[in-house]
């Protein structure tokens, strides 16, 4: 059971990883806005395809 | 995908409905339909497509642009319609280029293009208007749709927009411009606000992530532990674990925890007990004797309940941070109170003389000078204020002669002549003329700023419910210390060992944590569940007063009615509405603004848009009760054709300016009398030609929130200061009984009906200054909670002098100022699910009150007496914690889920 003497700190630093990495998406923003994603995941992604045409024409038909 | 615009005719059916004078009571049978954009009810009849009804011609073009690019998913998506593009079909259809001023820095501010790589601009907007999942959509795609702008993130909670746009292919004012179109509006940020609520957000949920890890590690350590006192674990084995635990648990406690220190030494200074002093005292306790027990190698380290203990709390902390801050922000955005750019122009040097010549009428004057953020003037500058506009500043009139609406600050609505030398405040609105002010203060120096300091500074104050909680934890904590203290001196006699272990139990046992989470996180949560419902509160003190029912006092105009009055034509030939319009162009106010829109349904009927552009007013002159002026016809050409001189106005002031009145007018104005409508009176060569009824209705739930309130056991009356048979007639439609309908109330007499009611001490006073008479409400109204729910400038002082106030949407600005709680939606019937709501929360209050309280006395009575080892007492702590986490967060507080 010694392998407890390695292992215990190796499980705390790969944990301390995961918190730095936590921390620095907060830093970052990423958990600055809580709501627009949870309502962005409704949405439907249009085909690839039809965003590109739409692209194409619709565009300055109001500016 | 034919867009409506090629069908002129499109509503004309409605519109002729609307117009026709002879049709005058039929109209009621007229159907009404839903306006496809907004949802407002639009009188129409039977012919025409129900897809096809808009209220105004910013809904149509607002539904042209979007069913333009094949975005008619918006409609489906979106979980409310509301009178998005309210103020759009004047405002955004009259001056294309206002937006304009966004492709210069200067006016840009904070939000002044960043540079992003590949020759693109990067930028962010704040922008109002949001609601739901379908605003988010429709502006992103729309980005997507449009050549040059790149991409658009929606950031709902905080109300703003990054634009990464190519500024070769597009302009941001060109953006700006669409964005406008939806019926939003976008505009430069702010200042701090936003900011520091981003920083404080980051920097609570670091201490929270820090404090997770540690408790998380602290606890399986702690299971290893557990595991192996049940069963057998190596001696070496046991203080490697016991060390690192310790280790996990000093860094949770001098870490993320030393928030609880800095709160508990401040409490001591300021000598209010606060919750942060139990908090901090059991942890305290907790890491000596745990880091004793860890140094000598025998007893219990509490680590594990320790880190989580800070783990808990700082989450409770932070869900109240969060949901406070999303109402307050919301509110924030709609407080604009001032305007945050204006124009500068040029000053020019007192005693100089060409120069004040030359621009002694700012009417005259060349150029509106140049738009800028208010915070970059400095005292001693000059602004133009247009006509309409809020003055940004404080100062002094330099030129220009002017009347000011000043009834933001002052509450009073009847118009201030100034002129050059006048002081003027920043807030108040410019009516007649443009005006140039020299600045004296800007931003929180200016009295408006002033104001927005108190209201900050009263936000931050805690509710009674939360005060009562730390009051009872301070006493917790002296009591839970004696206890302590008399535990280790009656164990004393069966060891030291015994005796700290036993009093050490106690103080973990009876650590108050459930306690602390209790009260904030139940008004947490109903805060978070009413902004879900649009209903946004700023102070969780008024879910205590609403449980108690009182008398709900409603104010009439856009509260129990829709606020948008109509016009309709009573009598007359049809091209006095076209004379009336040139006319009321020149004024800003809701009746003209009635009439205006009345005449464009009309013209867009005949499809001779260009009919109302043909006539031009000249001469206006404003007074009290009405317009007059010139008003000529004006071929293509622009010579005049014909011309009238024309006065436009309520009937005492056209009869004043008028021959006598002949019979069908007079008939005409009794009809509209009869229907509940103002009559507006136009006279043109001093005879009177027509008469207009305005108009404006009840809202659809207005007379069931009447009824649902006072199936709660309120009583419900209105106070307001519209003409009494008017108000008698609503009130009859809306169920309030006659007798508390009052008319012709005026501020003072509202503040009075509603401070009378809220402190019957006062009544005797108010008994010789009111009509009402207060000893006529029943007395039982009288001791209850007074509710004010009003709009307008007018109600400001009612609605802060009332226990609580509720604003609801659409209403002057001043109104949000002084009530704690804002109707985001136009449903009224907000107020009786916000009432029932708050019973509720008060009820889980009391629950997880009792729940916790009684857990920690009856722990702490079994820790006395010896029955809880230091082992159990730290299982147990964290269970108590739970329980009062998940009561709150199953308690139906709304009552069913409706959506």
């Amino acid at each position: 059971m010694s392998v407890l003497y390695i292992a215990l700190p190796i499980a705390i630093l790969l944990g301390a990883g995961g918190l730095i990495a936590c921390l620095y998406c907060i830093k970052d923003g990423q958990y600055d806005d809580l709501d627009s994603p949870s309502v962005r995941m409704l949405i439907d992604d249009e085909p690839v395809q039809q965003a590109a045409e739409s692209d194409a024409d619709a565009p300055e038909a109001k500016l | 995908m034919n867009a409506p615009a090629s069908r002129p005719d499109l509503a004309s059916t409605a519109d002729q409905a609307e117009l026709d004078p002879s049709s005058g009571k039929e109209r009621s049978t007229a159907r009404e339909l839903p306006c496809v954009h907004c949802g407002l009810p639009t009188p129409c009849d039977g012919a025409c497509n129900p897809k096809q009804v808009f209220c105004c011609g910013g809904c149509r073009q607002a539904y042209q642009l979007i069913h333009g690019w094949g975005l008619d998913q918006f409609y489906s998506l979106r979980d409310q319609t509301s009178g998005s593009s309210e103020n759009l079909s004047l405002a955004s259809l009259s001056s294309r280029n206002r937006y304009e001023v966004f492709d210069d820095d200067l006016f840009l501010g904070r939000s002044k293009p960043v540079e992003f790589g590949q020759g693109q601009l990067k930028t962010s907007l704040s922008l109002s208007g949001l609601h739901c999942a379908a605003c988010v959509w429709l502006i992103e795609n729309i980005a997507k749709r449009t050549a040059g702008w790149t991409s658009a993130r929606v950031n709902m909670s905080r109300h703003t927009i990054e634009i990464i746009f190519a500024p070769q292919q597009i302009k941001l004012s060109q953006i700006a411009d669409l964005i406008g179109q939806l019926g939003y509006t976008a505009f430069p940020l702010t200042d701090q606000p936003v900011g520091a609520f981003a920083a404080e957000n980051r920097r609570l949920l670091m201490r929270i992530a820090v404090a997770g890890f540690l408790a998380a590690n602290a606890m399986w350590i702690a299971i290893a532990l557990y595991a192996g006192d049940a069963s057998w674990v190596a001696a070496d084995h046991r203080s490697l674990l016991r060390l690192f635990g310790t280790g996990l648990g000093l860094a949770s406690v001098l870490g993320p925890g030393r928030v609880f220190f800095v709160g508990a030494l401040a409490s001591l200074r300021t000598r209010t007990p606060h919750m942060d002093l139990p908090v901090a005292l059991g942890l305290l306790v907790g890491s000596v004797v745990g880091g004793y027990n860890a140094f000598v190698g025998v007893g219990e380290v509490y680590f594990d309940s320790l880190s989580m203990l800070v783990f808990l709390l700082l989450i409770g902390r932070w869900v109240q941070f969060r949901q406070q801050h999303r109402a307050a922000n919301a509110i924030e955005l709609l407080l604009r109170i001032t305007p945050q750019h204006a124009r500068r122009i040029e000053s020019q040097q007192p005693g100089d003389g060409s120069a004040a010549s030359e621009s002694n009428d700012p009417a005259q004057a060349s150029g509106d000078g140049r738009m800028v953020t208010v915070d970059s003037l400095q005292t001693g500058q000059a602004v133009r204020v247009l006509v309409g506009e809020s003055i940004p500043v404080d100062g002094s009139v330099l030129a220009g002669q002017s009347m000011v609406d000043r009834s933001l600050l002052t509450g009073e609505s009847v118009p201030v002549a100034v002129g050059a030398g006048d002081e003027v405040t920043a807030g108040t609105v410019n009516l007649t003329s443009p005006i140039d002010v020299q600045v004296s203060a800007v931003g929180m120096e200016s009295r408006i700023g002033q104001v927005m300091q108190t209201v900050e500074r009263a936000l931050g104050k805690r509710t009674p419910i939360v005060q009562l909680a730390d009051r009872i934890g301070g006493v917790f904590v002296v009591a839970v210390t004696s206890l302590a203290v008399v535990t280790f001196a009656y164990w004393l006699r069966s060891g030291l060992d015994q005796a700290t272990a036993n009093a050490t139990s106690l103080l973990i046992v009876a650590c108050p944590c459930a306690l602390a989470l209790a009260t904030p996180l139940a008004i947490a949560i109903t805060l978070g569940r009413a902004a879900k419902r649009k209903v946004l509160i700023r102070d969780g003190g008024v879910l205590q007063q609403l449980s108690r029912p009182g008398v709900v006092w409603f104010d009439k105009t856009g509260t129990l009615t829709e606020g948008r009055p109509k016009a309709k034509q009573i009598a007359g030939p049809e091209e006095a509405l076209f004379i009336a319009t040139a006319l009321e162009r020149s004024c800003c106010h809701p009746i003209a603004d009635a009439i205006i829109q009345a005449a464009q349904q009309a013209a867009a009927t005949r499809s001779e848009s260009q009919a109302i552009d043909s006539y031009v007013c000249q001469n206006v002159a404003l007074a009290v009760g009405g317009v007059s002026g010139e008003v000529q016809q004006i071929d293509e050409a622009g010579d005049s054709i014909r011309c009238w001189d024309a006065k436009i106005g309520n009937q005492p002031f056209v009869s004043a300016h008028a021959n006598p009145i002949d019979v069908p007018m007079q008939r005409a104005v009794e009809r509209c009398v009869d229907d509940g409508a103002t009559p507006i009176l136009l006279a043109v060569d001093g005879q009177i030609v027509a008469v207009f009824g305005v108009a404006d209705r009840l809202k659809r739930d207005a007379s069931q929130t009447v009824e649902s309130l006072r199936a709660l056991g309120w009583q419900v009356g209105i106070l307001s200061g519209d003409h009494p048979s008017t108000v008698q007639l609503i009130a009859n439609q809306a169920g309030v009984p006659k007798s508390m309908a009052f008319g012709a109330m005026t501020p003072e007499e509202k503040l009075a009906v509603v401070t009378s009611a809220s402190s019957p001490s006062d009544e005797s006073r108010d008994d010789s200054e009111s009509r009402l008479n207060p000893a006529d409400l029943d007395p039982a109204i009288v001791r209850g909670t007074t509710v004010m729910i009003g709009d307008g400038a007018n109600d400001a002082a009612a609605l802060a002098a009332a226990d609580v106030g509720i604003a609801v949407r659409g209403g002057a600005e001043v109104s949000l100022q002084s009530a704690p709680v804002f109707v985001a939606s136009s449903r009224l019937h907000c107020v009786p699910e916000l009432i029932q709501a708050s019973k509720s929360a008060n009820r889980l209050i009391a629950t997880t009150f009792a729940v916790s309280l009684s857990y920690n006395m009856i722990a702490a009575g079994l820790a006395m007496s010896g029955m809880i080892t230091p082992l159990v007492a730290a299982v147990l702590m964290p269970i108590s914690s739970v329980s009062v986490l998940s009561l709150s967060l199953i308690w139906p507080t709304f009552g069913k889920e409706t959506r």
